[in-house]
């Protein structure tokens, strides 16, 4: 009996699969003859734009989350080991430093009719990018829960605070927060969230630090106080363990990425459907900007590579983000291609930028300062080191990795 | 008679052994048993924290399907007889199989055959009888009962990992890589260690310490080491293929010079040399427990050095080989840091690969095919361990464990 | 055997671990006196990023790195000397914790590289006897137990070995993270909610016992054939002059097995020594470092790509040294052993 049922669910499966190859080679609008590889980061987005570049056919798509460790060498290579790179405002610095990818000007007039502007990222002048989705974390509540108990959405950290409170009292979750503090990246990006929310600027003119300061204690003292109401293993709590918590119910609230909206409502996986409404991101301070920032995510193309292989790597590109992909996958992500029609689960994102959430800072300084935050901010939420030594020893890492790298002499 | 009545340990002594080697087993395959049973679910119920919803994955059988009581009794003996087939006829056959008299081979044939046998015997005929006899069954009152299924059971993960993602590619290169190590890291090894274990001069020595040493050695020191070398090969080395006066040599291989990275080839060199310490320090020690004057007598005969080597040490080293070979083909298998680094998706290998699944996290089904894949990975090392296991005793027997 | 055909027989073998072990670890031990940096120039430059309806641009005062002519960019590398193993020890760190005014020893393992010398030495320390007792346990019960399940025992023994390390620990940290059955299990039989990952000691429980219930196998596999060889006559006679089980294993069965017991202590500590893939599967960073990982932080390049090459190398050369000092006192017994065996 079993068995009947799984040979008609392959057979089914196979025959949708074929038919969809049929109707895939259709969509690319020309025949790739050019050998394209690419190497991108692995999240949902991208799987539907490299699978929509697959369609042009020789093209061969490397999806790897940790692609940050080998592109700077991988496009320094001459000639390059991918013509394609997915970047975000972070990443794009190592290449744009090693001068490895290509402006993209004559191939925008060439192929990219169906771009729009702020699709372009441009430093001094000149095209580098193309951005297809933005990205923020931004605040994701359980809307059936604030109504029971009567909580509005929290508009600083201060009323997060509060409605944690409540929630605990009422006992109607396991935690009623959760949060990306996983020691390393994770937490970085919540500790510049806060320090930005209180009006810290994390270096000087003179790229030296200036992380030790009001904005940082304070920022170091609001992820304590929002600990207390998190699963106490929040230091392995990624991205996806926070998905999880509120797909299993155990988290009433939690600021995440807006690329993982989607699979909260995914009914093969989420047991609260319909039920996590999308917010801006609380501000630090009462009045102030959401502690946020926007993300974008991208496209560049090498340098060491023919004018032949760029110039098939960018139409088979644009052929990846065109109106179709965006169509088919409109709730993948927050898209800045034509055709995309925001949606319930866009709403957190697109709040947070209308609200002035500033955009992440792509310079070599800010990557050090994160890496320096990831390794050390850890210590002050175990209670081993003290806030003001904290920032010291970030300061004091920052400095050492500078000096490295050339920045501070 | 006295003697082995003494030697027969006391009812507690027998009830504390036993008791204790249950607990062992239970330990040592429980995480893997656990682990294989999530494979088999949807997400809701393999990530649920009831792990009775877990075993019985009420939602798996709801969405698609289970298996019933007598599926699984079925599914059973069928698991209980391919585990006896190769320790019961092994052995035989691949006396059968030996080509020239040649032990190894025959072993080779006869476990590839065995691969390819079981697979075939639990994939495709086994389903085919549970849904015969389930059927023929399920009208029948009461009987029938044990056709209904009790325990929700989806293929959906291994399916999407093995044809979506083409995971039977990341099969063949790790087969490949694999393949490649074992006999190139045996071959040299084998070679080296005789040469040691034959000689008496303290370089002989020396060499021997160094390689002790080197086997100490963290595995991303040396990794730091290649990586900017196998990227930029190419770049180094296109002046030989350029210049005058090596250029026609080079070109006869190829019309440009290679890249190293994602190079299978280049990364079993890699895994080979890494290798190396353990394996001359493993077959050196067999080759001290064949005794000098088996060569010396040889050589009386008018073998050369090479030549008694090879007539008449190998053909009593057979144990040795496959215990050391077993060795080289889990460090080969199992390596990530290398191949993590070194290899492109392209020809990448199965351990990295699934990091990738893991990586690529946004769902919770990823995280069932990461471990669907995981599950996949460690079949063969399951079958491997079967047909082998009295091959790793007594080889360690033979010589290997005299230190 | 003659010296060149000796060279005949090594040559292969000791070529390919001369280009790939030998070379890579002289470059890394000059690379930790070496250090190479990127040139940077201010500038102001416009730049322009997507907002969400329409772009922002902005005109800032920017670090660039100097391209040459080649679109390369411009480095210059130095000699520092001691200098960055001088960053990793903090000497002058560690005095002052020390001093009359010091935090003592809690303050030097705030410091990276004490921290993960600490944990890679007790992680070591802790695990060896716990390999070789329980290796030595179950070999000496399945050597006891009825021939007829020896053979299934042994596989099921085996199976914990043979498994891909990263899937291993994987497959462990399912079992204990968030609310997993294991953890689940803990909290029925003790009452109280256990968070195996929320502090260090018990992330530190859990690595210790993975990889000794990985480890532990290859030493029963070894033990085990060693005890097939184990001298019946000696055995027997020690059974008609009375001795008891205990001082038969004690004073036959022991000893028989001691070059064995040296052999697994010393593939033992050099594997565990280099303990890494606990550190990644069960994510301890925030907690537990060993020295490996460390080596392989510095080497991970952040956000903007920069890798630590000097502060990698100077701390590998450091693990290096480690672990031959740890080695010394087996490496002495193998070197006496084969001396007397010539």
């Amino acid at each position: 009996m079993i068995t009947k049922t799984f040979a008609a669910k392959t057979l089914g499966a196979a025959a949708i699969s074929m038919m969809m190859s049929v109707s895939a080679h259709a969509a690319c609008a020309f025949q790739n003859t050019v050998p394209v590889k690419s190497l991108t980061a692995a999240f949902e987005a991208w799987k539907a734009v490299t699978s929509a570049m697959a369609e042009c056919g020789n093209v061969q798509a490397e999806l790897d989350q940790t692609f940050r460790t080998k592109q700077p060498a991988a496009f320094a290579a001459n000639p390059a080991l991918y013509q394609i790179g997915g970047v975000s405002n972070g990443t794009l610095v190592p290449l744009l430093n090693a001068g490895s990818i290509r402006p993209l000007d004559d191939l925008v007039a060439k192929y990219g009719k169906n771009l729009t502007p702020n699709q372009l990222i441009k430093i001094d002048g000149k095209t580098v990018a193309v951005a297809m989705m933005v990205n923020a974390q931004h605040f994701m509540y359980r809307e059936d829960l604030f109504k029971e108990l009567g909580i509005d959405a929290p508009k600083t950290y201060d009323d997060v605070l509060a409605a944690a409170a409540k929630i605990k009292a009422s006992g109607k979750v396991a935690f009623p927060l959760g949060a990306t503090m996983k020691s390393g990246f994770d937490i970085s990006i919540d500790f510049i969230n806060l320090f930005f929310g209180y009006g810290g600027v994390p270096t000087k003119p003179d790229n030296t630090p200036s992380i030790n300061t009001e904005a940082g204690v304070k920022t170091l003292e609001m992820m304590k106080k929002l600990s207390a109401f998190m699963d106490p293993e929040f230091l392995v709590s990624d991205s996806t363990f926070v998905q999880k918590q509120f797909q299993q119910g155990k988290i009433a609230m939690a600021n995440l990425w807006a690329s993982r909206a989607g699979a909260l409502d995914d009914p093969k996986e989420s047991q609260f459907v319909g039920k996590i409404a999308m917010a801006s991101a609380p501000a630090a301070v009462a009045g102030g900007k959401p502690a946020t920032m926007l993300w974008w995510d991208g496209m560049v193309f090498a340098k060491n590579i023919s004018d032949a292989e760029a110039d098939a790597a960018f139409r088979v590109a644009m052929e990846g983000i065109d109106e179709e992909m965006v169509k088919a996958n409109n709730n993948a992500a927050v898209w800045l291609v034509k055709g995309f029609v925001p949606g319930r689960l866009a709403q957190g994102a697109i709040a947070s930028a209308n609200a002035g959430a500033p955009n992440y800072p792509s310079t070599t300084q800010m990557g050090i300062i994160q890496a320096a935050i990831g390794e050390k901010a850890a210590d002050f939420m175990t209670g081993k080191t003290t806030a003001t030594e904290t920032l010291a020893a970030i300061e004091a890492t920052y400095l050492t990795k500078a000096k490295e790298a050339g920045l501070v002499k | 008679m006295a003697d082995t009545k003494a030697l027969q340990p006391p009812l507690a002594l027998k009830a504390l052994t036993a008791g204790f080697v249950a607990l062992w087993a239970v330990v040592a395959i429980f995480p893997l048993f656990w682990v294989a049973i999530m494979s088999f679910k949807l997400p809701l119920d393999a990530l649920s924290s009831n792990p009775l919803n877990v075993i019985f994955g009420p939602v798996t059988r709801a969405n698609s399907g289970g298996l019933s009581v007598l599926s699984l009794l079925i599914g059973l003996a069928a698991l209980i007889a391919v585990y006896q087939a190769p320790v019961k006829f092994g052995k035989a056959i691949a006396t059968k199989l030996a080509i020239n008299g040649s032990m190894v081979v025959g072993w080779l044939l006869m476990a590839t055959g065995f691969l390819i046998g079981a697979s075939v015997f639990l994939f495709m005929a086994l389903p085919a009888v549970t849904w015969l006899v389930n059927s023929a069954l399920s009208p029948i009152p009461v009987i029938g009962m044990l056709a209904q299924p009790v325990i929700g059971v989806t293929l959906e993960h291994y399916k999407a990992v093995w044809i979506q993602y083409e995971f039977y590619r990341n099969f063949m290169n790790s087969m490949m890589i694999t393949f490649g190590v074992v006999t190139i890291s045996l071959t040299v090894g084998t070679l080296a260690a005789y040469g040691l274990a034959r000689t008496k001069s303290n370089l002989a020595f020396w060499l021997l310490i160094a390689a002790l040493v080197f086997r100490a050695l963290p595995h991303s020191v040396l990794v730091t080491g290649y990586i900017p070398v196998f990227i930029n090969s190419r770049e180094w080395l296109s002046p030989l293929w350029t210049s005058p006066v090596t250029g026609w040599f080079f070109n006869l291989f190829s019309a440009n010079a290679p890249s190293l990275y994602g190079q299978p080839l280049a990364i079993i060199v890699v895994l080979v040399s890494i290798n190396q310490p353990f394996t001359i320090w493993m077959m050196r020690s067999f080759f001290m427990n064949i005794p000098n004057e088996l060569d010396e007598a040889a050589r009386v005969d008018g073998c050369t050095h090479f030549g008694a080597f090879w007539r008449v040490i190998m053909p009593v080293m057979w144990p040795g080989v496959i215990t050391t070979g077993l060795f080289s083909f889990l460090l080969a298998y199992n390596d990530y840091l290398v191949t993590a680094l070194l290899l492109d998706a392209q020809s990448q290998t199965m351990v990295p690969a699934i990091s990738q699944y893991l990586n690529r996290d946004t769902k919770l089904s990823d995280q069932i095919e990461a471990i669907a894949a995981a599950v996949s990975i460690t079949a063969p090392l399951f079958l491997l361990v079967m047909v082998f296991q009295k091959q790793i005793v007594s080889g360690l027997t033979a010589g290997a464990v005299k230190g | 055997m003659k010296a060149r055909t000796f060279a005949m027989f090594v040559a292969p073998s000791v070529v390919l671990m001369l280009i790939f072990i030998a070379l890579p670890l002289v470059s890394v031990f000059v690379q930790s006196f070496y250090s190479t940096q990127q040139v940077f120039e201010q500038v102001q430059v416009e730049s322009c990023t997507p907002g969400f309806i329409s772009q922002t641009c902005t005109t800032e005062l920017r670090s660039r790195q100097v391209l040459d002519a080649a679109g390369k960019p411009v480095t210059q590398t130095s000699f520092v000397g001691l200098a960055s193993y001088h960053e990793l020890l903090k000497p002058d760190v560690v005095a002052k914790a020390f001093s009359s005014a010091g935090g003592g020893l809690a303050a030097v393992m705030n410091i990276d590289f004490y921290k993960a010398l600490r944990f890679t030495l007790s992680f070591t320390l802790i695990t060896l006897p716990l390999v070789i007792g329980l290796g030595l346990l179950i070999a000496i019960a399945v050597n006891n137990v009825t021939r007829a399940v020896r053979g299934p025992l042994i596989f099921v023994s085996l199976l914990p070995f043979i498994v891909t390390p990263v899937i291993g620990a994987l497959s462990i940290r399912w079992l204990f993270i968030g609310d997993g059955i294991l953890t689940a299990a803990l909290k029925w039989i003790t009452g109280t909610n256990i968070s195996m990952f929320a502090q260090g000691w018990t992330i530190e429980v859990l690595m210790i016992t993975y990889r000794v219930w990985h480890v532990a196998p290859f030493a029963f596999v070894v033990f085990y054939a060693a005890l097939q060889t184990v001298d019946q006559d000696t055995l027997e006679s020690a059974i008609v002059d009375g001795a008891s089980r205990f001082e038969r294993l004690r004073h036959i069965v022991i000893p028989h097995l001691m070059p064995l017991i040296v052999f697994i202590a010393l593939i033992h500590l050099m594997d565990s020594y280099r303990v890494f893939e606990e550190v990644i599967g069960f994510s301890s960073e925030a907690h537990r470092i060993s020295l490996q990982w460390l080596t392989f932080s510095f080497l991970t390049p952040d956000e903007t790509g920069n890798r630590s090459i000097t502060r990698a190398s100077a701390s590998s050369m450091l693990t290096m040294v480690g672990i031959v000092l740890l080695l010394i006192p087996l490496l002495m017994r193998t070197w006496r052993d084969n001396r007397v065996s010539r």
